[in-house]
């Protein structure tokens, strides 16, 4: 919890929940309060508070517990969803890649609302499909792929300390019958009132987690490597839980059969020992032979794939900040752990001086420490004392992840002050866009609706379009920066 | 005094000079005075003392010190170089900077052992290197460190920096040059490997390559004015290992393989941005000259 993350939980809340949730967030992330401390604080009606408060609460953003004085409640604010935010289009894209479209506006249904009744989900979701389609087929539609997303896990029941386990991805009893009478307009009490749902984000994780996995080892070997790594992260769950840092054994056999079943990779099939042997020779050590039974059993090294991918991301960060020149040094310091500067000096073969400079430059960004031996004894010779160079992975870490809130903040704040700067414009090309929509809604077309388009002047229509590529570029790069943040969380999750 | 006297007193000291010699020859770690006293006691001490005086001054003994104990070394003329036309002091700093060896010595190491003044021993140095019996070389170490050694000797790697360093600057040019070449030959054997088919264990095997490999192929371009050294190409690969293009592996020789390689991930996104390699992105805040708002480096950056 940093100052600058607490700017940044504002923005995103400010985007998208306005003024007065964002005043109320910033001051529950500060301090977790009581209701009338936060009315007092933030200076809003108490019933607007008490808004903000259930918006949030509904969006899991914030959790409340009895105050010590047994009367009041305390509200915190629960800082990793509120960055889990910044997520939603990733889990958004990765639904639609696994599933369909309609499965796509269900889980955008859940998250838009924070939690919803699976009845509510599928009626929201009939309302924006029901175009020329017949409804009762639609809700079935629906309602079965309501379930096969319970069944997958990408939702989750809400919580109740009540609640069993198993019982928290029980399918709901929805009554299609009902849904049917509420559509056209009927009221009835829905079968499953009351049992919410909401996102499962720990399941999303788990997808992106093996996409980014898949996704480097791929780069790093090739696809038929890649492919086999997926194939072998998929039969890690047939036997292990999906966050335990080093899988049960998975034996490679049942890998080929699938392969073969599938055949789309032959090169894969043709040599798949060989493919499996270099995947565990390569000194990065993904997987781990453990046993030899049944062809040979492997284990997948989830934490210490995430050590390297977490070290590379480093290394590419200081390449990047720095120069080429410094990874080098950075990564020699990483291989001898404690190194002196006149060694490094002569290994990573730069110039006395520029070593130096990158050395010190290194050190005051926080990606070296250096540790400092005075020999005790005076009477041998000349008092000489050791710099040793080191690495603290930890410290490094949280220093990046500050630098990606800061990076956040910056062009979040970038974004808002150009759209600031442009109000007018883009407010007028939203007013005509409505009216021509409006138009051509009731059929009118030609001259009428090009005479109101016209309104935006060539210059303008200049002016918007680069406003629009620069938008999209800032958004783009909110969502690389999370990329980042997201490694180095499932680092700091396996550490 | 009688010419018989003078005749024998002679023969004595002849006498006296083969035998200690001998005595010195067939002790190399050096003979006290006792020693002498024991072998040649027909000879009276007064005699062979003048002749041990005698033969130190020539330089065929030398003198030590050892736990108290005086002892003499014998000292193979052959082996010795005159000094031709030198003092004492020239001597004494000739024998200190002989015994640095191609290592060389500082000026203010050699004022601590020879004992002498600055100003003596500046026109010692000066004499013995306008004599050419020393030079002055400057090491890599230190810029103004300068080192003296024996004419004829070839300065150590150390001084001198090796094939890397000219004029004691070092070519981080050519190095960089070395890397990129090496890296380029790693990268190409490999590709021919994937070409040339066959399993992918088999194309990973023919991808690792040796020094002695590397050596050859820079060698055979002809990039470099110096003769490179196996080990020169060694080090080089270490750099590309270290930039993280290369791996290494020990093969059963005991010789090291190198193989190109890829990096798991592209540069991650925080560094995509402007502020993620900001340099004043510390500086960096809501008021003030360097703002988001205002910033332009991310203008430019959007303006791209």
């Amino acid at each position: 919890m940093s100052a600058q993350q607490g700017l940044v939980v504002r923005l995103i809340l400010l985007e998208r929940f306005g003024d007065i949730v964002a005043n109320v967030g910033e001051i529950i992330f500060q301090n977790p309060n009581s209701l009338y401390h936060i009315a007092k604080s933030t200076k809003v009606p108490l019933g607007k508070v008490k808004e903000a408060l259930s918006i949030l609460i509904k969006h899991n953003l914030a959790s409340f517990k009895l105050n010590v004085d047994g009367i009041t409640a305390v509200y915190t604010l629960n800082i990793k969803n509120v960055f889990l935010m910044l997520r939603f289009p990733k889990f958004i894209n990765l639904i639609k890649t696994k599933f369909d479209e309609e499965v796509e506006i269900l889980v955008e249904e859940i998250l838009l609302k924070g939690c919803l009744t699976g009845s509510e989900v599928i009626l929201k979701a009939t309302a924006r499909l029901q175009e020329n389609k017949n409804i009762s087929v639609l809700i079935q539609q629906l309602k079965d792929k309501f379930a096969s997303l319970v069944t997958a896990k990408y939702v989750i029941k809400l919580s109740t300390p009540t609640m069993k386990e198993e019982d928290l991805f029980a399918l709901p009893n929805i009554d299609l019958k009902k849904l049917l009478i509420v559509l056209n307009g009927g009221s009835e009490t829905l079968s499953d009132a009351g049992v919410y749902w909401t996102i499962n984000f720990d399941r999303f994780h788990q997808d992106l987690r093996d996409q980014l996995i898949v996704n480097a080892v791929t780069n790093k070997f090739d696809e038929n490597i890649g492919e086999l790594m997926r194939i072998l992260l998929q039969q890690m769950y047939v036997r292990t839980a999906p966050w335990v840092p080093s899988s049960n054994p998975v034996p490679i056999l049942e890998v080929k059969e699938i392969l073969k079943k599938r055949n789309t990779h032959s090169q894969l099939i043709t040599h798949f020992e060989q493919y499996v042997n270099i995947l565990e020779q390569d000194s990065t050590g993904i997987i781990r032979k453990v046993g030899e039974a049944s062809g040979g059993s492997y284990q997948i090294e989830m934490k210490h794939i995430f050590n390297q991918l977490v070290w590379e991301t480093i290394e590419h960060i200081v390449n990047e900040k720095f120069d080429s020149k410094a990874s080098r040094i950075f990564r020699l310091v990483r291989s001898r752990h404690y190194i002196e500067p006149e060694q490094i000096q002569n290994l990573v073969m730069i110039p006395a001086k520029e070593a130096k400079r990158i050395l010190y430059q290194l050190l005051e960004e926080n990606f070296l420490v250096v540790n400092e031996l005075k020999r005790s004894a005076p009477n041998l010779g000349p008092n000489k004392s050791f710099t040793l160079f080191h690495i603290r992975l930890d410290q490094i870490i949280r220093n990046i992840m500050e630098l990606c809130y800061k990076s956040l903040y910056n062009i979040m704040t970038r974004r808002q002050h150009e759209k600031y700067l442009n109000k007018r414009l883009i407010d007028k090309k939203q007013r005509v866009d409505t009216i021509t929509h409006g138009m051509r809604v009731q059929g009118i077309s030609g001259d009428p609706v090009l005479d109101i388009e016209e309104m935006i002047t060539p210059p303008e229509t200049e002016i918007l379009n680069r406003i629009g590529k620069m938008l999209q570029k800032l958004s783009l790069t909110e969502l690389q920066i999370d990329d980042t943040m997201f490694s180095l969380e499932m680092y700091l999750m396996y550490d | 005094m009688s010419k018989s006297e003078s005749e024998s007193r002679e023969n004595n000291e002849i006498e006296s000079e083969n035998r200690i010699l001998e005595l010195a020859k067939s002790k190399p770690n050096g003979i006290s005075n006792n020693d002498i006293k024991t072998e040649i006691s027909n000879i009276p001490p007064e005699v062979w003392t003048k002749t041990v005086n005698k033969l130190l001054k020539t330089g065929v003994l030398e003198l030590f010190k050892d736990k108290g104990v005086l002892l003499y070394k014998y000292k193979d003329p052959s082996k010795k170089t005159e000094v031709k036309g030198s003092d004492n002091e020239e001597k004494i700093v000739y024998k200190i900077i002989e015994e640095a060896g191609n290592k060389g010595i500082w000026i203010r190491d050699i004022r601590f052992k020879s004992n002498l003044n600055m100003t003596q021993l500046n026109k010692v140095l000066k004499s013995l290197e306008t004599k050419k019996f020393i030079k002055a070389v400057k090491s890599v170490a230190a810029s103004k460190k300068k080192v003296y050694m024996l004419y004829n000797l070839e300065p150590d790697s150390s001084v001198t920096g090796g094939a890397w360093y000219q004029d004691q600057d070092f070519e981080s040019e050519f190095v960089d040059i070395l890397n990129q070449q090496c890296f380029r030959f790693l990268e190409g054997k490999r590709e021919s490997a994937i070409k040339l088919g066959g399993g992918p264990l088999m194309c990973r095997n023919r991808s690792y390559v040796t020094t002695t490999d590397v050596h050859k192929f820079i060698s055979e371009l002809g990039i470099s004015k110096v003769q490179l050294s196996v080990d020169d190409i060694e080090s080089i690969l270490y750099t590309v290992v270290l930039d993280n293009k290369a791996e290494r592996t020990v093969n059963s020789n005991g010789e090291y393989l190198y193989r190109a390689i890829k990096p798991f991930l592209d540069p991650p996104g925080v560094v995509r941005t402007t502020c993620g390699i900001c340099p004043i992105v510390d500086r960096c805040g809501d008021s003030g000259l360097i703002n988001p708002k205002s910033c332009k480096y991310l203008t430019s950056w959007l303006n791209d």
